[in-house]
């Protein structure tokens, strides 16, 4: 597989949303399919056929890796979802205890959901197969962020020149950076030997909230190319290894700086967020990888913006996009949530993009 | 603000130094300025100028961050004796991210604004059911109320929390929402008393809701 496959699917002109979700939750029994590989996989592969896309976009749900390098810091199960490491100038009674650092860890399990999001890509490379098994996760970075409770500051203080060795807080961050990126190169190896000839890697929170760009722009991005471009090169590198394609996202506000050196990384599909004017990106992105995106899907709920106001949105993101000669897959800014009582305001704009 | 030591106090916060920020309040204390003037015409107007400066796109949420990490440490250095001569923020305000939800940038963001504004906060973390809103509101006699959520699929929580806060029927307490994505319309359509789009737009809005000046 080659970049080229994505530029020919964008000159045939394919559109489409990350709508996982919303085909999920039009299931009654949506929790229980999230464990059942088999079943997911047929909702992906129904996703796919439902806005008439090759490519099995899978669900985008950037809980997982978090979960499982929790439960193998034996947090309790109940506390998952909301826990945060403290630093370590944080009195606690019961401080949890970090695992070694990545290059010493043993293999950290999959979690009930990711044995079942890798058998869904199993079940699209042997029963869908004339669908593109894609498999999903998270940027190191943005879990990084899951992990901490004030991930901001110190990556700006790491930005100022102050050194792990200086300040604990930042060398919780880079601790926690390594574990993630070793969690996260678990799972993909795993969905990669499950089929998974694509990852869709998301890393929201490599972002303007995270770094200031004003530091980075005085510091040459420094901090920025320590924890988010060198994860990703070595992510990237990995991917190159098994000849698995990357489709990297950030729906996060970016500096153009930051979307030229995200392009650098070549993927096959950049997929960006409604900050972003696109047709200006095109001259900041390789010609070889195609630019995905970014229709306001975080407001299709809105009656406001009505299923007209997205199709002409559409049709002038196309129109802007064809004058770059960029190939580019119309698109939404990110995963297309399904809002209870929403569900068919939200459909009716994912329509009328894909009709416009 | 004429006192040199105010000045010095205000340009810390303002540079984010902690330390700088410090000594200039120990300065302060030392010089006997009253404290709250060093409150009011250092704390509060430096975090003034911090708001204003992320709202024009001079600096960002980490200046700003660090900027009230510098005001926190004075303020460390102050709350005691502000508390023991019985001086007290004028306004409360309650703030949370709504049932469901986790994220809690944007929530952090508003509290240390509001903080910075010389408000009284309770901040009641993420994952907040509209019962512990309404609870937390009637307990603090909050003037404004503020909830926050990143999702889509937690705004019916931001719904049903406007709804029951209303329902209660609270003399003073004002409703604001926020999030990356909720709209004016979507506050007007729940009831919401206010909206803003960003933490420094957040001061003015709760300021104008109660009839403070920022």
């Amino acid at each position: 597989m080659n970049n080229n496959y994505y530029t020919d699917l964008a000159i045939k002109g394919l559109r489409a949303p990350v709508g996982a979700h919303l085909i999920l939750h039009a299931h009654a029994d949506h929790d229980a399919i999230l464990l059942d590989g088999k079943r997911l996989g047929d909702v992906i592969a129904e996703t796919a056929r439902r806005f008439n896309c090759p490519l099995a976009i899978p669900l985008m749900d950037l809980t997982l890796e978090k979960d499982a390098l929790l439960r193998a810091c034996g947090v309790p199960e109940d506390e998952i979802e909301s826990y945060h490491f403290a630093p370590p100038s944080t009195s606690m009674e019961n401080p949890p205890k970090l695992p070694p650092l990545a290059t010493e860890l043993p293999g950290i399990p999959l979690t009930p959901r990711m044995r079942a999001t890798c058998d869904a890509i199993t079940r699209i490379a042997q029963t869908h197969t004339d669908l593109l098994p894609i498999g999903m996760c998270i940027g190191p970075f943005s879990l990084m962020t899951k992990l901490v409770t004030d991930p901001i500051m110190p990556v700006f203080l790491a930005g100022t020149g102050i050194t792990a060795g200086d300040e604990p807080d930042i060398a919780m961050v880079e601790r926690l950076l390594a574990l993630g990126e070793h969690v996260i190169h678990e799972y993909l190896r795993a969905q990669i030997a499950a089929g998974a000839k694509a990852i869709f890697v998301c890393e929201p929170a490599a972002n303007l909230v995270y770094f200031s760009p004003k530091q980075q722009e005085e510091t040459n991005y420094a901090v920025f190319e320590k924890y988010v471009m060198e994860p990703m090169r070595r992510f990237a590198a990995l991917l190159a290894e098994h000849d698995v394609d990357l489709i990297f996202h950030d729906c996060g506000e970016l500096t153009g700086e930051m979307v030229r050196r995200l392009g650098a990384l070549n993927p096959a599909i950049i997929s960006l967020g409604g900050s972003r004017k696109l047709w200006e990106d095109a001259a900041l992105i390789p010609k070889t990888t195609v630019i995905y995106g970014n229709l306001p899907s975080k407001n299709f709920y809105a009656p406001q913006l009505t299923a007209e106001n997205v199709a002409a949105m559409a049709r002038e993101l196309l129109e802007k996009m064809r004058a770059t000669g960029h190939p580019f897959i119309l698109g939404t800014e990110c995963d297309v949530l399904s809002v209870p009582g929403s569900e068919a305001e939200i459909m009716s704009k994912v329509d009328a993009f894909m009709r416009a | 603000m004429s006192n040199p030591i105010l000045e010095q106090l205000s340009a810390a916060v303002i540079g984010g130094k902690s330390k700088d920020a410090k000594a200039a309040t120990q300065h302060a204390l030392d010089a006997n300025i009253p404290l709250q003037e060093i409150v009011d015409n250092a704390l509060v107007s430096a975090m003034g100028i911090v708001g204003e400066k992320f709202k024009r796109n001079e600096i960002f949420v980490p200046e700003m961050l660090i900027a009230a990490r510098a005001m926190k440490e004075s303020m460390g250095m102050l709350e005691p004796l502000l508390a023991k001569a019985g001086i007290v923020p004028k306004y409360t305000a309650v703030i949370g991210t709504v049932q469901g939800d986790l994220h809690d940038i944007g929530k952090n963001l508003v509290a240390m604004m509001w903080k910075g504004a010389n408000f009284r906060v309770v901040d009641l973390g993420v994952n907040v059911t509209p019962e512990k809103f309404l609870a937390a509101a009637k307990e603090h006699n909050a003037d404004v109320v503020g909830l926050s959520a990143l999702l889509t699929t937690t705004m019916p929580a931001m719904k049903s929390t406007v709804a029951l806060i209303k329902e209660a029927n609270l003399p003073k307490t004002k409703v604001m929402i926020g999030g990356a994505p909720i709209t004016q319309q979507f506050a007007d359509e729940i009831g919401a008393d206010g909206y803003s789009s960003d933490a420094g737009s957040a001061v003015d809005k709760a300021c104008e809701l109660i009839g403070a000046t920022a």
